[in-house]
């Protein structure tokens, strides 16, 4: 029931809670040092703190419902989250050459984002249900189709960096759920065997991006632009960053989607190497205190929902910046908590307050 | 155990072993995090400043100003040349469009709109990389029309921009073209050596490019902020260009430009320098080049037509061709007879127009001949007969003793590039003494033959008769200075030999000189009443001497005055101009008047 005893609030994470709000300041602090003395500015941190504001509000709703209830009705949400994918296909709008928003009155939601939450719910309900005692090699497989299906969907819309993230989180959850090693080798081996098939089915620049990834100076102004210029911003900052005045890769808009996905090399050029390991220690404890949660939680179904969130979260920091180091090829992946982006920020929020919700609960 | 289905309650074995999964999902998550910590080390700080450099270079466009040339003045400090604000158009590489057609559009637009080739432009961008920000120097000397055709369709025209630079600008087309030399843009060559960079202004010829180093001065530049889309945010740094150093020649722009008129485009050179510090105060060479458009737009195929032109136009007769000296060269002859005491003014000899020696006939000028003629008589009316006698009586060595002695045979030194050092025969050399062959002697003795020299070597020459023996360096600069530094180069001027004559020898060769203009003398043209003027006639036989090239030989005239105490030496050519007396002495005759009589009535004018 919604509704928060005593005894739920002392076992709130507050350590967790810190973090977050600690990476929160740092994307709103970004953001609008990103329109320091331009014209208009200060629009998208104001902008993003609206949606930090819903997300917290939903963070609050999440963790004082029971996750059992969640999963209970994962199924529901899976079809209506499928549906909602589908719908993108017929209402969406279309955005530099992705339909991936459908416009629900003043604000456009992110079907795929949002999926992302239902997608671990769902696997979370599969693994622990009735029909999955046995974790033998169909239970696994019938896993198959539960991701294929959004899967599909999702990167024909087109966002190949969502479709991706189902993978890790699926392997996470799948290990979390006590499957036996071998059998996960199995998989991992036919996963790379299938790896010549997806070339086939990519698109051209979603190709090109591979090629920019393994020779970054095959064309310097045109698709390799962002990767280089990136790492431009990030080296230049050094080991004590530019500050916010001197950030001029920034600031002068050499980088490129600089308040989304890029906004790692903003920080990085300002802040430098010693910022950069604050921002990520804070991502390390947050992310420590969700696998704590999953770890402690006393019944799979907490474990998996605390483990699959976090191993949502803890993937999309990983390749967001994997990608914007050069480390990755360039996906379209979103940093938790510090790009703008209101689905974004909902769903990381939301994700929280599923930890949260574990965490309440793991002594009931 | 409940059997809802999530209701079980795990084993304790069974919740130890899911902790032991999530540790190990935990285990990869933070070894990950660890290799993307060491790219953050890797990029900040071990290629930190790299990275910091290439930032640099993205927002930081370096935008070169061109310091204005030095001016070169004359004597009295009449600029030769000057600057003016010129128009360039230039295209800028990386602002160019990016798509290969819509680049194409935009410089075909370009070529359409001020008539270049479009290979032109195609070739400028293709030649530097498309990646630079540096502007590509396409064609200099825009009009207004056409700078406010480009300015107008600025936005649909990205890349293509209009500089203004400095530019050399002329009294007119072809002033002292010679002597100044053109400028032009740094050639592939000189480009090669590092001194210069590309679309750097260049010093070609003459005093240009002599003194380029002076000239040029330094560039100054600014260091602008520019954003992503290249449009500058903030001035960072901005640098003063250095104009270059003023020069002070010592030419005099009137007298220069007299020459010039004088010329009056014919085939030719004149030389006026004054005999007693050798300074050069005109210097003009007829044809000559453009050289306004040489400096400033010229396309490709006129620039051919006069590299190419069989008139050598941008050949400076001056010092650059070299002729036989005609009966000028008598002057040596006479000098080097009367001094050795193998000729003396009472020789005398009867001219009947013919001259044998062995089975050679040499003939005089005048058919008949002179009659009776004394030395003073053979100068006068420059009998060849007397000469061909006294040449033998004087002898080759003598005679090229003292002619190299007057500097023939020796490049003056002016350092303008190619100056060719003319000819003086040599003896045969048998059984080891040597031995001049009379025909060879008898051919000298009238300046023709072996004997080349140059319009400069004859005027040095001249300008050492006339001041008792000293050989100058002619100059040309007298000082290189700047206003923030001072003189940068002074040249007091260089006594490069002396020629021992006694003085009586020096008397008698001014008397006959003076004769020759003034006392029925075969220069009679250049007479100026009110001013005693002395030289030479020379009329020099081209080498292929024949029928058909009759009244092709080259005319020369070389005098000074006044005759007492000389000012000014004036060096005629005109080549193929037929008889020195009659083509080159009325021509060193208007100079003269220029120098001495519309000087004083320009004064009057202006006082």
């Amino acid at each position: 029931m919604v509704g928060i005893d005593r005894r739920l609030l002392q076992n709130v994470d507050w350590l967790l809670l810190a973090a977050t709000m600690l990476v929160l300041a740092i994307s709103a602090v970004t953001l609008s040092s990103l329109s320091v003395g331009r014209a208009g500015g200060g629009g998208l941190a104001v902008r993003q703190l609206a949606w930090v504001g819903v997300g917290g509000l939903a963070l609050l709703v999440i963790a004082s419902i029971d996750y059992r209830r969640l999963v209970r009705m994962a199924p529901l949400f899976y079809v209506l989250g499928l549906a909602g994918l589908v719908t993108v296909f017929v209402l969406g709008r279309t955005v530099s050459g992705a339909r991936r928003w459908i416009l629900l009155g003043p604000i456009s939601v992110q079907p795929s984002e949002l999926f992302k939450i239902v997608f671990v719910l769902m696997v979370a309900w599969w693994l622990s249900s009735r029909w999955a005692q046995s974790l033998g090699r169909v239970t696994v497989s019938l896993v198959l189709p539960i991701i294929a299906v959004p899967f599909v969907l999702i990167v024909k819309q087109p966002d190949l960096g969502t479709a991706l993230l189902l993978f890790p989180v699926t392997v996470a959850l799948l290990v979390g759920a006590g499957v036996r090693f071998r059998l996960l080798g199995a998989l991992a081996l036919a996963g790379l065997a299938a790896l010549p098939l997806a070339w086939f089915a990519m698109k051209d620049y979603q190709r090109e991006r591979i090629m920019v990834y393994l020779d970054p100076f095959r064309d310097p102004l045109g698709s390799a632009y962002n990767v280089i210029q990136a790492k431009i911003a990030i080296g230049s900052g050094q080991l004590l960053g530019k500050g916010i005045a001197g950030a001029t890769q920034s600031r002068l808009a050499f980088l490129p989607e600089r308040h989304t996905d890029f906004i790692f090399a903003v920080f990085a050029e300002m802040w430098g190497f010693v910022g950069c390991l604050v921002l990520l220690v804070c991502y390390v404890v947050l992310l420590l205190r969700g696998f704590d949660i999953a770890a402690a939680a006393r019944e799979p179904v907490g474990r998996l929902v605390a483990l699959g969130a976090t191993a949502l979260l803890a993937s999309q920091v990983l390749i967001n910046v994997g990608m914007v180091t050069g480390l990755l090829p360039v996906v379209g992946v979103p940093l938790p908590l510090m790009s703008y982006g209101g689905s974004s920020m909902l769903v990381s929020l939301v994700a929280l307050g599923l930890l949260l919700s574990v965490r309440m609960r793991q002594f009931q | 155990m409940s059997t809802g289905l999530l209701g079980r309650r795990p084993s304790p074995d069974h919740h130890e072993a899911g902790r032991h999964r999530v540790f190990a999902v935990a285990a990869v998550v933070l070894a990950a995090f660890l290799v993307v910590i060491g790219q953050l080390w890797y990029l900040q700080v071990l290629e930190g400043g790299r990275f910091l450099d290439a930032s640099d270079k993205n927002r930081i466009r370096i935008r070169p100003v061109a310091a204005p040339r030095g001016i070169l003045y004359d004597r009295h400090g009449v600029p030769l040349v000057d600057n003016r604000p010129a128009f360039t158009l230039s295209l800028i590489p990386r602002e160019l469009e990016r798509a290969a057609e819509r680049r194409s559009a935009t410089l075909g637009r370009v070529a359409a709109l001020l008539g270049i080739p479009y290979a032109d432009l195609e070739e400028a961008v293709a030649r530097v990389s498309a990646d630079s920000f540096v502007p590509v120097r396409v064609r200099r000397g825009l009009t207004l029309e056409d700078v406010a055709k480009i300015e107008e369709r600025k936005l649909e025209l990205p890349g293509v921009i209009v500089e203004v630079e400095p530019q050399r600008t002329y009294p007119s087309s072809r002033f002292a073209a010679h002597l100044l030399g053109y400028v032009r843009e740094a050639s592939d060559d000189q480009l090669k050596h590092g001194k210069y960079r590309r679309g750097d202004m260049v010093g070609q010829t003459g005093l240009e490019r002599l003194l380029d180093e002076y000239l040029r001065g330094r560039d100054g530049g600014e260091r602008i902020e520019v954003d992503a889309m290249g449009r500058p945010v903030r001035l960072v740094q901005q640098t003063e260009p250095h104009p270059g150093a003023e020069v002070v020649t010592t030419i005099d722009r009137r007298v220069q430009e007299a020459a010039e008129q004088a010329l009056d485009g014919r085939a030719g050179a004149i030389v006026v320098m004054d005999p007693r510090n050798g300074d050069v105060l005109a210097m003009a060479s007829a044809p000559a080049f453009p050289i306004d458009r040489f400096t400033g737009t010229i396309d490709r195929d006129a620039w051919l037509a006069v590299v190419r032109d069989p008139d050598f136009p941008m050949l400076n007769r001056a010092l650059q061709s070299q002729y036989a000296p005609g009966s000028v060269f008598k002057i040596v002859v006479t000098a080097a007879g009367l001094q050795e005491g193998t000729l003396t003014p009472l020789d005398r000899i009867h001219c009947g127009g013919e001259f044998h020696l062995g089975a050679w006939t040499f003939k005089d000028w005048k058919e008949g001949g002179h009659g009776a003629v004394d030395l003073h008589r053979a100068v006068v009316q420059s009998c060849n007969i007397f000469f061909y006698q006294a040449g033998l009586k004087v002898g080759g060595a003598a005679i090229t003793k003292y002619a190299s002695a007057f500097g023939f045979g020796h490049v003056t030194g002016m350092e303008l590039g190619n100056e060719k050092p003319g000819f003086l025969p040599h003896p045969k050399i048998r059984r080891g003494r040597q031995v001049w062959q009379g025909g060879e002697v008898v051919n000298m003795s009238i300046g023709q033959g072996a004997v080349l020299v140059t319009p400069m070597q004859v005027a040095r020459f001249m300008a050492a008769v006339a001041n008792g023996g000293v050989l100058w360096k002619p100059r040309l600069v007298q000082r290189v200075q700047s206003a923030e530094r001072g003189t940068l180069y002074s040249d007091p001027g260089q006594v490069t030999g002396h020629v021992e004559l006694s003085p009586v020898v020096w008397a008698f060769l001014k008397q006959s000189l003076w004769s020759v203009v003034n006392d029925g003398g075969t220069g009679a043209a250049a007479r100026i009443p009110g001013l005693d003027v002395a030289g030479k006639t020379g009329t020099a036989q081209m080498i292929a001497n024949s029928k058909a090239s009759r009244g092709e030989d080259h005319a020369w005239f070389a005098a000074f005055a006044p005759a007492k105490d000389p000012e000014v030496v004036v060096v005629v050519l005109i080549e193929r101009g037929g008889k020195g007396g009659q083509v080159a002495a009325p021509i060193a005759r208007k100079i003269l008047n220029a120098i001495f009589f519309e000087r004083v009535a320009a004064i009057e004018i202006n006082g």
